[in-house]
C-alpha cells in the first residue's frame, strides 16, 4: 500500500508537468488547429535556455524563469506572424509540415551549440526529501508542482478574466464574428501561440531542474502532450490538466507494476482508445462531429 | 492521364538502362535507395493524396514488413522471393485492421492515431526480446545464394534491378488504382464527402482499399530494405523516416503518381548532398522544408500543371482571338 501512493505521488508530480506542457498544445492544437510537431522543441529550448541563463549569465532560476519566458514568448509569436500565418485555414497538412521542418531544425541547431550531453539546472531548493506520512518527495519537486499550479492559475485568469483572453475565446468561437466585433484575430493567433510556447518553454525549464534537460528530448514530450490533449479533449482547459494527471500516474503505476521499459506505450494505447470509445475527449471544449 | 502513363514508361526504360552505364558502387546504391524510396512515397501517397487523410502512421508498415522479411529469412531460411511478397501480406494485413480502426476519424485525430500506432510498434519491437531481438535488432539477414560468388558491383546491380522490380509493381498497381473507377471514386470522397455520398459511393470502403494497398506497398519496401541493408532494428519505426516519406510526397506532389517519384529522387539526393555540410546537414533540411512549404504548397507536379495550365489558358486566349471554331472533342 505505501508503495502504492508512493507511485500515486510520482505520477501526480510527473502529471503536472505534463499538464503544463499540454496546457500549451491544448491551446495551439485544440483551439487554433495547429497540429504542432514542434511543441517539444518549445519545451526543450526552455530547458536549454534556462540552463543557458542560470548557470553562463549567473541569473538566479526566478528571474531566468521570466527571461526565458520572455524569449520564448516573442519567439512563439515570431513563428506564427512568420510560418504559421502564411498557412492558416488551408487544412492540417501544410500546418504539419512546416511544423515538422520548425522542430527538425530546432532540434538540429541546438544540437550543434548546446551538444548531446544532459544539462542541469541549478533549483532554488536543494534536492533534500520531505516525508509525507509514508510517501517521500523532495522540497524541489513539491516547489517545481506549485510553480506549475501557479502558471495553470495565471494562464486561466488571463483567459477567463482579460481582456486578451475574451478577444482570444471570441477568436476561436467564430472568427469573422470577432473580425466584424474589430478584434485584430491576426494579433490573437499569435498571442495564442506565444502563451502556448510560455507554458511549454517553463515546463521545459522546471524539469530540468528536477532532472536534467537534453536538446533530443523533443519528439517524445510532442507526442505526450498530444496524448493529454486528445485524452482531455481538444481545447479544454481543465481536460489538460486532468490528462496530464491520469497520464502521469496510469505511466507510475504501469512502470511501478508491470514494465519499466514499456512505459511509453501507456500514452498511446490511451490515445487510441480514447479516440475509439470517445473521441470528443473528456471534456471537449466544443461539441464537434468527428 | 496518357502524359503519366508515357512519362512512366520512359523512366522505366532509362531505370533499366542506368546500371549498365554506371559502374560506381556509391552510384548505384544512391539509384537503389531513390527506388526504395519511390515505392516507399508512392504507398503513403495512396493515402494522403487519394484518401485525403494525412498518415503518419506508415512507417507501421515499413517497419513491419522489414521485421517479416527479417524474421522469416533468420529463423526460417526463406529465400528473398518468398519473404518480400509475404512481408507484404503481413503488412496489408496489419493495414486491414489498423485501417478499420483509424479510418473512422478524420483531420488531427487521424494523424495522431496513426502516430501511436507506429508508436506501439515501435515501442514493441524494442521491448519483444524473444522475437525481435529488441534494441539489438535482428543482424545478418541472408542475401540471395547467387551472391555468395560475384562480385559486390553485381551484388549492386542485382540489388537495383530487384528493387526496380518492386518499384514497377508497385507504380503498377497505383496506377491502375488510380484510374480504375475505385480511385476515382476515391477522388470524389477526397473532394467532396458529401457529393460523394449522395451518389452512393461509401467512403469507408474505398478509404480502406487505398489504406491496405498502401501497407502492401510499404511492406514490399519494408521486407527489401531489410534483405539489402542486412540489418533490422526499431529504428524502421522511427518517425525521421515518416518526416521523409511525408516531404518527399508533399514537395513532388499529393495525389499525381509522377509527385512522390519526383520527390524521392530530389529528397535522397538532397540529402546525400548536404552531407558535405556535415553538422549542419538537418538544419539546413529543415529549412528547406519549410521553404518549400511556404513558397511552393501543391509541390514540384502542381506547380508544373499550373504552369502547364497558365500556358494553355494563354494559348487559349489567344486562339480563340484569331480564328473562330468549334471546341470540343479532343480531351
Amino acid at each position: 500500500m505505501d508503495l502504492f501512493l508512493q507511485f500515486l505521488a510520482n505520477g501526480l508530480v510527473t502529471g503536472t508537468f505534463y499538464a503544463l506542457s499540454a496546457l500549451g498544445l491544448t491551446l495551439i492544437f485544440g483551439l487554433m488547429r495547429v497540429v504542432n510537431f514542434a511543441h517539444g522543441e518549445f519545451y526543450m529550448l526552455g530547458g536549454v535556455l534556462g540552463w543557458f541563463v542560470t548557470s553562463h549569465l549567473g541569473l538566479d532560476f526566478f528571474s531566468g524563469l521570466i527571461v526565458v519566458a520572455a524569449i520564448m514568448a516573442a519567439f512563439g509569436w515570431l513563428v506564427d506572424r512568420v510560418l504559421i500565418e502564411r498557412v492558416r485555414g488551408q487544412g492540417e497538412e501544410p500546418g504539419i509540415l512546416l511544423t515538422i521542418g520548425l522542430s527538425i531544425f530546432l532540434a538540429n541547431s541546438a544540437l550543434l551549440l548546446a551538444g548531446t550531453a544532459p544539462h542541469k539546472i541549478e533549483g532554488p531548493l536543494p534536492n533534500a526529501p520531505v516525508f509525507l506520512g509514508p510517501v517521500v518527495l523532495t522540497e524541489m519537486r513539491i516547489f517545481a508542482v506549485a510553480v506549475c499550479a501557479a502558471l495553470i492559475l495565471g494562464a486561466h485568469l488571463l483567459i477567463k478574466k482579460t481582456k486578451l483572453g475574451r478577444a482570444m475565446r471570441a477568436t476561436f468561437q467564430d472568427p469573422m464574428a470577432a473580425q466584424l466585433a474589430g478584434i485584430k484575430t491576426a494579433r490573437v493567433y499569435a498571442s495564442t501561440f506565444a502563451l502556448g510556447s510560455i507554458l511549454a518553454a517553463s515546463a521545459g525549464m522546471l524539469l530540468g531542474a528536477i532532472y536534467s534537460t537534453q536538446v533530443t528530448i523533443g519528439g517524445i514530450v510532442s507526442l505526450k502532450a498530444f496524448v493529454v490533449v486528445i485524452l482531455g479533449g481538444m481545447g479544454s482547459f481543465g481536460g489538460a490538466i486532468v490528462g496530464g494527471l491520469v497520464l502521469g500516474v496510469a505511466e507510475a503505476l504501469w512502470g511501478g507494476y508491470v514494465s519499466t521499459g514499456m512505459v511509453d506505450i501507456v500514452g498511446f494505447i490511451i490515445v487510441i482508445l480514447t479516440l475509439i470509445f470517445k473521441p470528443y475527449g473528456l471534456f471537449s471544449a466544443r461539441a464537434e462531429r468527428v | 492521364m496518357k502524359l503519366e502513363r508515357n512519362t512512366l514508361l520512359i523512366l522505366a526504360v532509362l531505370a533499366v538502362l542506368f546500371p549498365m552505364l554506371v559502374t560506381d558502387q556509391y552510384i548505384l546504391h544512391i539509384g537503389i535507395m531513390v527506388l526504395f524510396y519511390a515505392v516507399l512515397a508512392s504507398s503513403l501517397n495512396l493515402i494522403v493524396g487519394y484518401v485525403g487523410e494525412f498518415s503518419l502512421g506508415h512507417t507501421a508498415f515499413l517497419g513491419l514488413g522489414a521485421y517479416t522479411a527479417a524474421i522469416l529469412a533468420t529463423r526460417y531460411g526463406l529465400p528473398m522471393w518468398a519473404t518480400i511478397p509475404l512481408a507484404g501480406v503481413i503488412s496489408a494485413a496489419l493495414g486491414s485492421v489498423i485501417g478499420a480502426i483509424t479510418l473512422r476519424l478524420q483531420g488531427p485525430y487521424f494523424v495522431i492515431i496513426t502516430l501511436a500506432f507506429a508508436e506501439v510498434l515501435r515501442i514493441i519491437a524494442n521491448n519483444w526480446i524473444g522475437v525481435t531481438n529488441g534494441p539489438m535488432g535482428i543482424a545478418g539477414i541472408p542475401q540471395p545464394e547467387i551472391l555468395s560468388t560475384t562480385s559486390t558491383l553485381f551484388a549492386k546491380r542485382l540489388y537495383f534491378y530487384i528493387a526496380l522490380a518492386i518499384a514497377a509493381v508497385a507504380l503498377y498497381l497505383a496506377y491502375r488504382f488510380v484510374y480504375s473507377s475505385t480511385g476515382r471514386a476515391a477522388v470524389t470522397v477526397r473532394e467532396n464527402r458529401y457529393v460523394a455520398q449522395s451518389v452512393g459511393i461509401q467512403p469507408f470502403a474505398y478509404a480502406m482499399q487505398a489504406f491496405v494497398l498502401g501497407a502492401f506497398l510499404a511492406g514490399l519496401a519494408g521486407g527489401f530494405y531489410a534483405h539489402y541493408i542486412s540489418f533490422v532494428g526499431a529504428d524502421v519505426f522511427r518517425f525521421s523516416f515518416m518526416a521523409t516519406m511525408i516531404i518527399m510526397v508533399l514537395i513532388g506532389g499529393k495525389g499525381t503518381l509522377l509527385g512522390p517519384l519526383a520527390g524521392a529522387l530530389l529528397v535522397t539526393l538532397m540529402e546525400e548532398y548536404l552531407r558535405e555540410a556535415q553538422e549542419l546537414r538537418m538544419s539546413i533540411f529543415g529549412l528547406i522544408v519549410m521553404l518549400v512549404v511556404l513558397f511552393l504548397p501543391k509541390g514540384l507536379m502542381g506547380f508544373l500543371t499550373l504552369r502547364r495550365e497558365r500556358h494553355a489558358g494563354n494559348a487559349e486566349l489567344t486562339g480563340n482571338a484569331q480564328r473562330i471554331q468549334p471546341q470540343g472533342g479532343a480531351i
